[in-house]
């Protein structure tokens, strides 16, 4: 069973998203109201990349494939 | 069957009936000899012995590759009387066997293959950084089936492997890895990546990963692929038309997903770094107000002090001007009923006028 993970995105798309938010607090155009939010929102995904990555689990599924010279 | 008389075309059919009865598919390994292929399609050979030649006849679409006389190869077929050009094998598969013959034949089919441009560096296309889904093809009993999953899970979590279950050796393997590889790319949803792998083995064991209709299927994938054939040693056909090559199973796990423990660090990193950003953030801000502040006290107090001077200057403007400063160096207002006199005209003697001097007034009478 894959564990369950809280959040439903992808980990790329986790891992994309925090690499615009730091992209964000690198440039010049930061304003502190949005700060609060952004880094508030860094954090929680940071969490859920983390906790993704210590829970998520593989699982095997067999595919059914038709031979022909069976 | 004494005194049984048969036509020739009963005795062609009650033949081949004997034949697949006792013989459906026979093995035979020898020298090949007076290949050729007609019109594309037919493949015509025979394997000899010192003592024995038997004709074989096929297609195109069994061949492992390019083959020439002189090889050892083994070719498994069913033995056929043809009513009209006699016996034959008719070819399901055909392998090049023994070391020297296995060379030769992968020798032919890369020098091939190289020049139609398929292990073209230029070909190679990225695989995706941390994929979703991964479609395996391996025999699920094998050792590189139980490493890579072992690794893999070692290294990270929530990847669905999607796996097909095929031969990676022998006869019948070309064909299945081939329809395996095939059916991934069928898919309506394609896997991120299709992971083709089997362990060590003998360069015979080894055959399937330089079979020319493997390797095109590599080729042809629309995912991309990550072949891992044998030990660090071995480079089969079907890894050099793959997209990324691994030396092993192992490795294939290790290039196929990235390390957790060390994502974990980089979020670590990532997570003090955003800390420190915001801190710089509040502090870059908490200086701008005060500079702000600063500017902002300097300027009224400019303007304070311009306003002063303005008024100083002012002040000093109108202290020429009032007349008691004049009194003050020697002048006198002089006037007559109230009235200031500025000129001689109307003065009569006898007049009575008023003299404004700097302390006081006094009273004059013209002559």
């Amino acid at each position: 069973m894959m564990a369950k993970t809280v959040s439903k995105r992808t980990y790329q798309q986790m891992s994309d998203e925090l690499d615009r938010l730091i992209e964000w607090f690198e440039s010049d155009k930061v304003s502190l109201d949005e700060a609060v939010d952004k880094y508030e929102q860094a954090m929680k995904l940071l969490k859920d990349m983390e906790d993704f990555l210590r829970t998520a689990e593989n699982k095997v599924k067999k595919i059914a494939v038709q031979f022909g010279d069976e | 069957m004494d005194g049984l008389i048969l036509s020739p075309s009963d005795f062609v059919g009650l033949l081949n009936q004997t034949l697949e009865i006792a013989y459906p598919l026979v093995e035979i390994e020898g020298e090949l000899s007076n290949f050729r292929v007609s019109k594309n399609r037919w493949v015509y050979f025979d394997l000899q012995d010192e003592l024995a030649s038997v004709k074989f006849f096929g297609t195109v679409y069994m061949l492992p590759g390019p083959l020439e006389d002189g090889m050892m190869v083994r070719a498994v077929g069913a033995p056929r009387l043809h009513p009209r050009f006699g016996f034959s094998v008719n070819v399901q598969s055909i392998t090049p066997a023994g070391q020297g013959s296995i060379k030769k034949a992968a020798d032919l089919l890369a020098a091939k293959l190289e020049a139609e441009g398929l292990f073209d560096p230029s070909r190679k296309r990225p695989l995706p950084a941390v994929p979703r889904t991964i479609g395996l093809v391996t025999a699920s009993n094998s050792a590189a089936y139980a490493d890579f999953i072992k690794i893999l899970g070692e290294r990270w979590g929530g990847v669905e492997i999607h796996l097909a279950d095929v031969y990676v050796q022998g006869a019948q393997a070309p064909a299945q890895i081939v329809r395996a590889i095939e059916r991934f790319n069928e898919l309506s949803s394609l896997v991120d990546v299709l992971v083709i792998t089997r362990g060590g083995g003998s360069a015979d064991d080894l055959a399937a990963f330089s079979d020319e209709r493997v390797v095109r299927a590599v080729a042809a994938s629309r995912i991309p692929t990550l072949v891992a054939v044998g030990h660090e040693v071995d480079t089969s056909l079907t890894e050099l038309a793959a997209d990324l090559r691994a030396s092993t199973p192992t490795n294939a796990a290790q290039l196929a997903v990235p390390n957790r423990s060390e994502v974990i660090a980089g979020l670590r990193v990532a997570r003090k770094s955003i800390r420190e950003l915001t801190l710089l953030q509040f502090e870059n801000n908490l200086r701008q107000t005060q500079s702000n502040r600063e500017y902002l006290t300097s300027q009224v107090n400019l303007l304070f002090k311009d306003k002063l001077n303005l008024i100083d200057s002012q002040s000093k403007l109108i202290a020429v001007f009032d007349p008691r400063s004049a009194l003050k160096r020697g002048y006198a207002i002089i006037s007559r009923a109230g009235k200031n006199i500025s000129s001689v005209k109307g003065l009569k003697t006898g007049d009575i006028l008023d003299v404004r001097l700097s302390d006081g007034k006094i009273g004059a009478k013209v002559q």
